[in-house]
């Protein structure tokens, strides 16, 4: 079963196998053959992991990858490397040429229509918004401890990312009998609540008053005719309804057989499944139809099922007309539910889950934490430009962290702790930063630096997450920074520098390293404006800089595109729960050129993502 | 206010797992074994966090069989004959929480690489029950000392991982669904509809949708035959008229409940061995339901916090956790087990990390044993040893009672005596003599001095004199503080003071002095 997904995953794109001209024999390869496959082949041994001898004219799509790395690096002249025979700039520029030919001929495509299973979060907020109460497990939350309240959380494992970084993307992570058990388990726990006395007067909002004798037939039918749409997230035939609702009548005791029923539904495919249920034409480029699309908008803003007013548009078919579309994203962003795209793909894309690791305090770990969370948020909702990521005069703060803001943290509202409370956890508040330098924008927030510690793994974070740059593993035989020699009295950068010198690590390393050192004035999350240190770089695209500010100032310029492309890239593979492809670069590239032109915002990145064509669109494959 | 009152009380009683009467009644003709056999004997712990305020735990004067309950041993004075009381447990001066709690039932802290007592008990005595043990508690992990979350380890001297919803445990317990006929029915049906279902859609879909429901119909199938699997195997006891428990309203519901599950699986013989946190060490709980808004922690720090108002919710907390230290005694003695009562078969450790919750000593811990564990305790009576004991000469004991051979625990090599009929070395104190003057509104009195039963009055004081009603001392706050009244509680003192004389006892109002008899003066000793 799994290996025939993965088949399909590869033999993707038929029509685009792609027109490679014939120029590829001619130019291409000779090229390859001379410079590169030396050090760039045998598969999994080859440097960076990179194989340039199993390239030919027929893989162009599916090591499309490789391909823009290794075109990006002759064209930035990195590759080949300083050492080695150089093209002529003749050779280079046919190299250039022929590339953008093939990228300029690549069609956007939406990509094939694939289901996908929910989850976890989806799953817990979906079952949520399904009954209208959170399954609890029983354990005290005091502070300072950390407890899993989430029946579902605790029992779900939570999901490994999949191929696109994103756990949402739960194509490599099927259904296991581990998982049909918990579901299993988990919708018995939801049914038995759901007709408990606890939650009668919550059941009686739909099904109306209950006597005492229990539940009768009208009772079941008007929760089969509410709970069961709202499962599928469509309209559901007559016809199914009416047989669920025969199937209770026939048994005596009609709460027990409605507890069959609803569980019989919440084990379906067409549940634990995004996507199965989906109307249409197999083998045709089409919009979704309308349900889908409202469950695409609500989990990708909400991480949650479509609401009542989202269902009510789909059914009635208004849902895709532009106005509508576009009132109900700014809808949703409004609502507390769109903290998602902070504390679920923010979180995803930037790694924070790792801060809350840097301290074993809960209050204190969770100031480090909410802090660029709340941030995110602050980004998405109140509608700021997408550079702000990198520099702002907004930060949030709560006592635990003012101490980095200085004379800023004066405008917070003074926290009194209540009588006979030693730590709690405190809610951050906005600050504009007036007299705070050294702050503002994600990268020098307390708990990234705190994460990130020392030059390197500050300077690759910020390659990956922030410029979108994919770096191989370095090499097995890195070794250890040497010690200074005989009389001669190295700084540490130095002698990192000594170390690094060699070609198979400068490769990556004089782009990790700038980024890296321009922060080594902040010691973990602590700001040493007198520390002696050298944050001066050069980037390899040419740019020099002092310090941080320096650096900060040529990502909001210079290296706008590329981070702006990288935003675009992650929130639109969020968005379609899987990795791109490069038949989506086409899509990328008009996204990015029209928040470039417009100084975009993030809602207007929201809009733009949930406007393209592979989020709209779709091709069922026969 | 009212409506709250009555909720609290509806939900007490449908919260915790009913037994249909018809059940109940069969209890002792089902019970296993026919009554000639030896019933097996159970272990379970149950874990008071933050330690106790001295003054009120520790009792005053009395000897191995005629003492009296002290003021926080109310609540389960009713089991008096069933409890032997510990004292001078713990020789250790002073002790962080998360040591102290991993030495409640490891012994030493630095006994990092053994089980603890309760895990190499129960390998010994667990036998082919379904359940080896259960690890339960109350809240989340404490993190910034993770040591005080844990009491239980396994024998790689790792921390066991605790659970602590009821309903997730009576589940486990009681409605494994693939052992449960009838639930394997419903599921067989359940495969069978959502088959159909997934098949009506194979019919319309494109290529990545079949796939998709490839992958969930093999689930479906497996499932399937996982069920055949466990044809004609069936556990033996039908526990199918059990009564889930509701979802636990507050700590208390919760707790209750727990210990409801804690009785039922030792009595169906589901596990043998129980250990039980009701709360972490180092809580920060707020028990909001008892009305109190300060945390546990806080509050134990008794004198280092002092206020009235923070010692009375301090009391508040522990008599909670002595209720529910009685509702376990209740509940196992409501089954009937074998000749007896569960209790009479089990051994229950009801004890705490360290002493004075101030002062974190970990010496006069709160060390309590229950039940006659089918012969192995002497119970109804009060052992307060000569010289403080270590914990591990308690486990070592209780390792051999139960039959595990071992020549020391956590460096004890010795067993602790005392347990039975053994003989051990009591403490002695002084004689001393106790009297009482009265000259008109001036009374002085020589007697042992603790503190009022009833911690509702946690501000009365009363001198015990031999032959006489007790003098009552009820004083001001200041002379309460002034006189530092709380630290002599349990020895004997001289006290004037004037006051006067109601229902024929004495009471005095204002103190002139206080002198020591044997002691010396507060603060001037260690601990």
């Amino acid at each position: 079963m799994r290996i025939l997904l993965a088949i399909c995953c590869l033999l993707f794109l038929d029509s685009h196998a792609v027109r490679v001209s014939a120029s590829f024999e001619t130019e291409v390869k000779p090229f390859l053959k001379k410079y590169c496959v030396d050090c760039h082949s045998g598969g999994e041994e080859a440097k960076g992991e990179v194989d340039l001898s199993t390239m030919n004219s027929s893989n162009f799509a599916e090591r499309f990858e490789h391909w823009e790395s290794a075109i990006n690096r002759v064209k930035s002249h990195e590759m080949p490397p300083e050492d080695a025979p150089q093209p002529t700039a003749e050779e280079r520029q046919k190299l250039l040429k022929w590339y953008q030919t093939e990228v300029d001929s690549v069609a956007a495509h939406p990509g094939f229509f694939t289901p996908r299973r929910l989850c976890a979060t989806e799953y817990r907020k979906t079952l949520r918004s399904l009954f209208g109460f959170d399954l609890e497990v029983a354990i005290i939350e005091a502070e300072q401890t950390v407890a899993e309240k989430s029946l579902v959380m605790k029992l779900l494992q939570t999901d490994p990312p999949g191929a696109s970084g994103f756990r949402n993307d739960t194509h490599g992570n099927p259904l296991t009998t581990i998982l049909w058990d918990q579901y299993s388990y988990i919708a018995d726990a939801g049914l038995e609540e759901l007709f408990s006395q606890q939650r009668r007067p919550l059941l009686e909002e739909i099904t109306g008053p209950i006597p005492p004798a229990g539940i009768n037939i009208e009772h079941a039918e008007k929760l089969v005719r509410s709970f069961v749409p709202r499962v599928f997230r469509r309209s559901v035939p007559e016809s199914k309804l009416v047989e669920i609702i025969d199937a209770v009548k026939k048994n005596s005791d009609q709460e027990a057989a409605l507890n069959i029923e609803l569980k019989a539904v919440l084990m379906s495919a067409g549940f634990m499944f995004r996507g199965l249920m989906m109307e249409g034409e197999v083998g045709k480029q089409q919009p979704v139809d309308s349900f889908e699309l409202a469950e695409r908008l609500s989990y990708f803003i909400w991480g949650d099922m479509p609401d009542a007013e989202l269902l009510e548009l789909a059914s009635a078919g208004t849902l895709v007309g532009p106005e509508i579309f576009s009132a109900q994203i700014e809808r949703m962003l409004d609502s507390p539910k769109s903290i998602n795209l902070a504390d679920d793909f923010a979180l995803q894309w930037l790694t924070l889950d790792q801060i809350a690791k840097q301290s074993d305090n809960p209050p204190q770990a969770e100031a480090l934490r909410s802090q660029p969370v709340d941030y995110m948020h602050h980004l998405f909702v109140e509608d700021r430009p997408l550079l702000e990521l990198i520099d702002s005069k907004t930060a949030f703060a709560n006592p635990f962290t003012a101490k980095f803001y200085g004379t800023d943290s004066k405008q917070m509202v003074r926290y009194r702790k209540q009588k006979g409370i030693e730590v709690e956890i405190v809610p951050n508040q906005k600050i504009s930063l007036v007299a705070t330098k050294n702050r503002g924008g994600i990268l020098t927030m307390p708990g990234i630096l705190e994460m990130n510690r020392g030059p390197v793994i500050r300077g690759t974070w910020i390659l990956e997450r922030i410029l979108g740059e994919e770096l191989p593993e370095p090499p097995a035989d890195v070794g250890q920074i040497p010690a200074s020699p005989p009389g001669k009295n190295l700084t540490f950068r130095e002698l990192f520098e000594m170390h690094r010198s060699k070609i198979t690590c400068a490769i990556c390393h004089d782009r990790i390293d700038p980024l890296g050192f321009a922060l080594q004035r902040y010691d973990g999350s602590n700001y040493k404006q007198n520390a002696d240190v050298d944050t001066t770089g050069r980037l390899p695209t040419g740019e020099s800089f002092e310090d941080f500010v320096g650096l900060k100032q040529i990502l909001v310029t210079s290296q706008r595109e590329p981070v702006i492309r990288n935003i675009v890239e992650r929130t639109l593979s969020y968005a379609l729960c899987r990795k791109l492809k490069f038949f989506d670069r086409p899509t990328v590239d008009k996204i990015v050129s029209e928040l470039v032109a417009a100084d975009g915002t993030y809602r207007d990145l929201v809009h733009q993502v949930a406007m393209s064509l592979p989020f709209q669109q779709t091709v069922i494959r026969n | 206010m009212n409506w709250n009152i009555d909720r609290r009380t509806f939900l007490r009683g449908t919260a915790g797992v009913a037994l249909p009467l018809p059940f109940l009644n069969l209890m002792t003709a089902s019970a296993k074994e026919s009554a000639t056999e030896k019933p097996p004997v159970r272990f379970m712990t149950l874990f008071k966090p933050n330690g106790v305020h001295p003054p009120s735990w520790n009792i005053s004067g009395g000897s191995e069989t005629d003492f009296r309950m002290s003021p926080l041993m109310q609540p389960f004075a009713k089991h008096k004959d069933d409890v032997l009381i510990l004292d001078n447990m713990g020789d250790f001066g002073f002790s962080s929480h998360a040591n102290s709690t991993r030495r409640f039932l490891s012994g030493h802290h630095q006994n990092t690489k053994s089980a603890s007592v309760d895990q190499l008990i129960a390998d010994r005595i667990s036998g082919d029950t379904p359940h080896r043990s259960l690890e339960l508690t109350t809240e989340g992990l404490f993190p910034n000392q993770i040591g005080c979350s844990y009491i239980s380890y396994g024998h790689d001297g790792q921390a066991i991982p605790r659970e602590s919803d009821p309903q997730l445990i009576f589940d486990r317990l009681f409605r494994n669904p693939l052992s449960h006929p009838q639930k394997r029915r419903e599921m067989a049906s359940l495969l069978d509809r959502v088959r159909e279902d997934a098949r009506s859609l194979t019919r319309k879909a494109g290529h990545e949708d079949r796939a998709t429901l490839d992958q969930y119909l093999t689930v479906v199938r497996e499932t399937e035959k996982r069920l055949q699997d466990m044809q004609g195997r069936s556990s033996s006891t039908d526990f199918s008229k059990f009564k889930r428990p509701e979802r636990p309203a507050n700590l208390n519901e919760q707790a209750e409940s727990m210990i409801d599950l804690i009785a039922l699986a030792m009595w169906t013989d589901s596990t043998r061995c129980v250990t039980y946190m009701l709360g972490n060490s180092n809580s920060r709980m707020i028990f909001d339901f008892l009305g109190i808004k300060e945390q546990h922690h806080y509050l134990s720090h008794f004198f280092r916090n002092f206020s009235r108002e923070n010692l009375e919710a301090l009391l508040k907390i522990s008599r909670w956790h002595m209720e529910k230290f009685d509702y376990l005694l209740t509940r196992l003695k409501s089954f009937k087990d074998h000749n007896g009562t569960l209790l009479d078969h089990s051994v229950v450790l009801f004890g705490s990390g360290m002493g004075h919750s101030d002062n974190h000593t970990a010496t006069r811990i709160p060390i309590i044993l229950a039940g006659k564990g089918g012969g192995m305790l002497k119970t109804g009576r009060y052992v307060r040893f000569s010289e403080n004991q270590q914990l591990g000469k308690l486990h070592l004991a209780l390792l051999q009672k139960f039959g595990v051979e071992l020549e020391s625990f956590a460096g004890s090599s010795t067993a602790l005596a005392g347990l039975d009929s053994s003989d051990f070395t009591p403490w002695r104190e002084r004689p001393f003599e106790s009297w009482v003057k009265v000259e008109g509104d001036e009374i002085t009195v020589q007697g042992r001095i603790r503190m009022s039963d009833n911690l509702d009055e946690a501000k009365l004081f009363f001198v015990d004199v031999q032959n006489k009603p007790s003098v009552r001392i009820e004083i001001s706050f200041r002379d309460f503080h002034n006189f530092n009244i709380a630290y002599h509680c349990g020895t004997p003192i001289t006290i004037s003071g004037t006051g006067s004389e109601q229902d024929g006892r004495l009471t005095i109002t204002k103190v002139k002095e206080l002198t020591s008899l044997f002691g010396s003066k507060p603060g001037s000793a260690n601990g």
